[in-house]
């Protein structure tokens, strides 16, 4: 892998900015200043927590969407369109529900104009390679999530691709058979001539990461940046139970917690002068309150991953509930492990009344709250508009779809008796 | 980023996943006791014999047709009341229906493609279909009429042609919607993948979007040819003017019965006519539902599949297994032949190089692809007539004097009137009888096929029966066309509403169970909330039938005495008849602009709520 750096470069992304307008008319940021090469003969990974633009920057550089600031080149010519020579797997496999397995994978050799022959011949040389033989005639609804997975596989293989892109696309099958697909596609990138050359893959499972990668592209969110590039230089095959192994798992478990869970928390102490707050991460109040309860009973503290796996939560989705309980004072968090603070004992041992009145307490601590609160306070009638209450969220949090955080705002503040809501009328009220 | 769109005018398509053929399999077992014909038939021989009479029938029914067509064009059909008659009359009437939905297939493809796929068209397309939509079928009547016989003045070419565009008119819109809406909401991933393998526009639509849009277009034919069926009477039947159109046809046979008050043959013209709604679903509609369900989108287990026997006859037969064969020889034949020709031809590398590729992405580039400079020109093209055509209306409009306005609004505003009280009445009867129905199994297994072909049965043909029983009652058509309108439209709304008992999760319903609620609380707390956004669709396609139906309602004619009541739809009868044009505008504008406020300002809003509150997916 040494001589990794020396290979040509297949694609490369230059300052790519990606802007959405909202619906308010106030644009979004959700990448910001990405550049990036990816050169021939690697696996390259991109983690980091939902909403950091990790999908869209794959769809960037497969020239599904077009950036709204900076380039991308191909081998060092401007990108017009789709990238040459690129296939791509889906998270939701994407397979056409009334084509055949046979018929899937043949569907994307039709715009290639091929004799029948070679059509034939490549068809069932990848449905061989992904081990899906004797499967040819079943329709996608026919089969588990694996095997649609291994057609989605199949079908990016069939155009013999310089460039796979694969977009989580082991995160809905189940785990037993996500180890051993990843396995497969490694040992096919491996064989495989060229074809494809490199892969480029989004994923949210640091395992799976350490596995596959040969470099692991650290994202972080709102907007979406890279925080770091680790090299992954362990042999292959790889071993999950390796030391090595776990020690990689290890470091980059370091590298994002440090990114997501701050020792020192910067926002908070910042936010009054900046009038730029910290964002509600996007859990249910329910999430907290179990999660405090659980940490309760587990001897007050652990390891963030670890806890995540026990939780049953993804750990992206999970850091979310861990960084909610934080904001609230109920946990801290020293390095990767999660602590509960003697506030935190108190909640836990609290019955579901008292602990809605600490809650919302708490809520009145957070500057976004206070806030809301006081419009609402101050709203003739005292009542707010949805829209209303939401230009105010666009205002204090400008990289946060205002809907999704209005959303949050209403269910916390709900779970406190801080705010009430109506669906109907839409109107924020006090409680 | 695409807006999501909100559906311009609510179409005649359930939730989803609501679809009663889809879901009711049990249907094929009631209907034509296809339990019986199945074990006679599952001998392969005589399956083939059945297919090889049926292939000749139908050379000998298109010799038929074609003699009609290209016959010279008669002043007045004599229509032959006897019983022996019927069988042709029928068939010829068949034959317009299903090449009006021909038309109304390719039109809907053509432009529900156009629509979703031309950002700038699009924003013309919708709103016209909009309006095409609100527009009763006989406004399109004398224009189409005229133009189309003074195109062919020697043979019958131009009647069967304005007939069959009259039907279409009753057939196309919702089809249209439907395929346009089923386009813009391909999922994301599926068209990504379309995308990225560079399928071009071709294999996109033949692929992916028709596929994707199948169940719902195929579910809107239906209800499309039932529609059409509705004027069928006037369509084969009608005077312009002083000229007397007549074509041959089960429609023309049952007005002329009715004239004649001739009671046998009406009731003749009636099975006549519910034996080809029949037969259309079991020969056409069955198969073609059984075998679109491998375009079903999501893998929904547990329920029963559909089954056709006719299918099951197709499948058995060695005659249509060897014509497919040699069919496809002939295919793989001809496109080798294509294939060298061009691998030869000069052009040889445009040929084998693939196609440029539509990108989901807008392209920088400034050289337009043809598609779109035929877009564009298209465009400019039906801008120009609709701006002529708006002109010339504005024209016709202008000489409309405001005291007959006035008229005229009164008139749109009793049928607005008696449109509410039709669907009142329709909804408080079919509500307790559709859920009884839906709720019930075994009820709904063999009702359903009869309030199917309720539902496609041409209501008009039942006028005379109703009227007479009126008079018996001494209930005059003002109040009488109330009844008759109620008598087409009933049935969607009953339709949907047994639809929607049947969605009902079970889980609910043994939630309710096992709390002991009462009957009358699981009325209103679960039963209609859970109904009601069927309910809605219901409304929508019987509101726009009954403004429809309004046109023939209002107006009736029966033993040579003319019954007419004071309303919109009576106006623009005896404009179209007498040819008073200006008059004729007018009332279409007044009723089209009375269509499309209800729709905005009631069942756009109902739908939301529908969607939003009382949606059980969710």
């Amino acid at each position: 892998m040494e001589t990794l750096a020396q290979q040509p470069v297949l694609l490369s992304s230059e300052h790519v900015t990606q802007r959405f307008m909202m619906p308010s008319g106030k644009e979004m940021t959700v990448l910001d200043d990405i550049s990036l090469e990816i050169r021939k003969g690697e696996i390259v990974c991109l983690i980091g927590p939902s909403g950091c633009g990790k999908s869209t920057y794959l769809r960037i550089l497969a020239g599904l969407i077009r950036p709204s600031g900076g380039t991308v080149q191909h081998r060092g010519e401007p990108l017009e369109g789709l990238t040459p020579g690129v296939a791509m797997v889906f998270q939701m496999f994407a397979l056409f529900p009334w084509m055949t397995v046979w018929e899937n994978v043949q569907s994307v050799l039709v715009p290639l104009q091929l004799p029948a022959d070679e059509v034939q011949h490549r068809v069932s040389s990848v449905i061989r390679m992904v081990g899906l033989e004797g499967f040819e005639e079943a329709y996608p609804r026919e089969i588990s999530g694996g095997m649609k997975q291994r057609v989605g596989i199949a079908r990016g293989l069939a155009v013999k691709p310089e460039l796979l892109f694969m977009d989580e696309p082991f995160s809905s099958i189940d785990a037993l058979t996500a180890e051993s697909l990843r396995g497969d596609v490694v040992d096919i990138w491996d064989e495989a001539d060229g074809e494809p050359a490199s892969i480029v893959m989004v994923s949210h499972d640091i395992k799976e990461v350490v596995f596959m990668a040969d470099r692991v592209v650290i994202f972080s969110a709102n907007p979406g940046r890279i925080r770091t590039i680790v090299q992954n230089t362990l042999p292959r095959p790889r071993d999950y139970r390796n030391p090595e192994f776990l020690a990689m798992v290890d470091y980059l478990h370091d590298v994002i917690t440090s990114n997501e869970l701050p020792d020192v928390p910067v926002a908070v102490g910042t936010a009054q002068e900046a009038q730029v707050l910290e964002p509600l991460p996007p859990v249910q109040p329910s999430d907290v309150v179990s999660f405090v309860e659980y940490l309760d009973s587990h001897g007050g503290q652990g390891d963030v991953f670890v806890l995540a796996h026990e939780f049953g939560k993804e750990f992206s989705s999970f850091i979310n509930i861990v960084k909610a309980a934080e904001m609230l004072d109920f946990v801290d968090t020293p390095k990767r492990r999660a602590v509960l603070t003697p506030l935190g004992y108190r909640f836990s041992s609290m019955e579901t009344d008292e602990q809605k009145v600490l809650w919302k307490q708490q809520l009145l601590t957070l500057n976004i709250f206070k806030a809301v609160y006081a419009d609402v306070q101050v709203a003739r009638n005292g009542i707010l508009l949805d829209d209303e209450v939401q230009d105010q969220l666009a205002q204090l949090l400008p990289n946060e779809n205002p809907e999704f955080a209005f959303q949050t705002l209403i269910a916390w503040a709900r779970f406190g008796n801080l705010l009430a809501f109506d669906e109907d009328s839409d109107e924020v009220s006090l409680q | 980023m695409e807006e999501p769109r909100l559906n311009t005018v609510p179409v005649e398509q359930p939730p989803r996943g609501s679809q009663p053929h889809e879901r009711r399999p049990q249907r094929s077992l009631i209907w034509g006791e296809s339990s019986v014909a199945t074990s006679i038939y599952r001998s392969r021989a005589l399956a083939d014999v059945v297919i090889i009479i049926g292939i000749l029938g139908i050379f000998y029914g298109i010799t038929q047709v074609s003699r009609e067509w290209t016959g010279i064009l008669r002043p007045t059909v004599q229509i032959d009341l006897s019983f022996g008659a019927l069988p042709r009359y029928t068939f010829f009437s068949l034959v317009r229906g299903l090449a009006a939905y021909m038309v109304s297939f390719i039109f809907t493809i053509v432009y529900g493609y156009w629509a979703a796929k031309d950002r700038l068209a699009e924003r013309l397309l919708v709103p016209v279909l909009d309006i095409l939509q609100s527009i009763p079928v006989l406004g399109f009547m004398p224009g189409v009429v005229i133009a189309l016989v003074s195109l062919f003045p020697r043979s019958n070419t131009g009647l069967e042609l304005a007939a069959i565009l009259m039907i279409f008119t009753g057939q196309a819109w919702n089809m249209t919607f439907s395929f346009y809406n089923s386009l813009k909401s391909v999922p994301q991933h599926l068209r990504e993948a379309g995308t990225i393998y560079r399928f071009n526009w071709w294999q996109r639509l033949t692929q992916i979007e028709m596929p994707f849009g199948a169940t719902s277009l195929i579910w809107n034919s239906m209800m499309s040819m039932a529609g059409g069926w509705f004027f069928l009477m006037v369509n084969e039947a009608f005077q312009l003017g002083n000229r007397d159109f007549r074509l041959p046809g089960v429609g023309s046979y049952m007005s002329v019965a009715i004239e004649k008050g001739n009671v046998p043959a009406m009731v003749g013209a009636v099975v006549a006519m519910v034996v080809m709604i029949v037969g259309l679903d079991q020969f056409l509609w069955r198969p073609v539902v059984v075998w679109a369900q491998k375009f079903r989108i999501e893998d929904t287990g547990g329920e029963e599949a559909p089954e056709s026997w006719f299918l099951d006859l197709l499948h058995h037969s060695h005659v249509l297994r060897w014509i497919g064969a040699v069919n496809a020889a002939i295919g793989r034949a001809v496109v080798r032949v294509v294939r060298s020709l061009l691998r030869r031809g000069p052009g040889r590398s445009h040929a084998v190089q693939p196609k440029p590729v539509h990108v989901d992405v807008p392209q920088q580039s400034h050289r337009p692809s043809p598609g779109v400079l035929v877009s564009r020109a298209l465009f400019a093209v039906l801008l120009i007539t609709l701006l002529l055509a708006g002109v010339q209306i504005v024209r016709l409009l202008a000489t409309v004097h405001l005291v007959e306005w006035l008229r005229l609004l009164k008139s749109d505003l009793l049928t607005l009137l008696r449109v509410t009280v039709a669907i009142i009445l329709g909804t408080l009867w079919t509500v307790p009888v559709g859920l009884r129905i839906g709720l019930s199994p075994r009820l709904s297994r063999l009702m359903q096929p009869v309030v199917q072909v309720a539902a496609s049965f041409p209501a008009p043909m039942l006028f005379p029966l109703v009227i007479t029983i009126l008079s018996v009652f001494r209930i005059g058509l003002g109040v009488g066309s109330i009844v008759l309108m109620l008598l087409g439209t009933q049935w969607y709304i009953l339709f949907n509403v047994i639809a929607g008992a049947q969605a009902i999760p079970s889980d609910l319903k043994e939630a309710a169970a096992s709390y002991r609620i009462t009957s009358r609380q699981r009325l209103w707390k679960l039963y209609l909330p859970a109904v009601f956004p069927y309910l809605v669709t219901g409304w929508v396609t019987a509101t726009g039938g009954a403004w429809n139906a309004s046109i023939v309602a209002e107006i009736v004619t029966f033993r040579g005495e003319t019954l007419r009541a004071q309303g919109i739809g009576s106006v623009i009868n005896e404009a179209a008849f007498n040819a008073q044009f200006a008059e004729l505008a007018a009332a279409i504008f007044i009723m089209s602009l009375t269509v499309v406020l209800v729709n905005r300002l009631v069942w756009r809003r109902l739908y939301t709520v529908a969607s939003t509150r009382y949606n059980l997916s969710k």
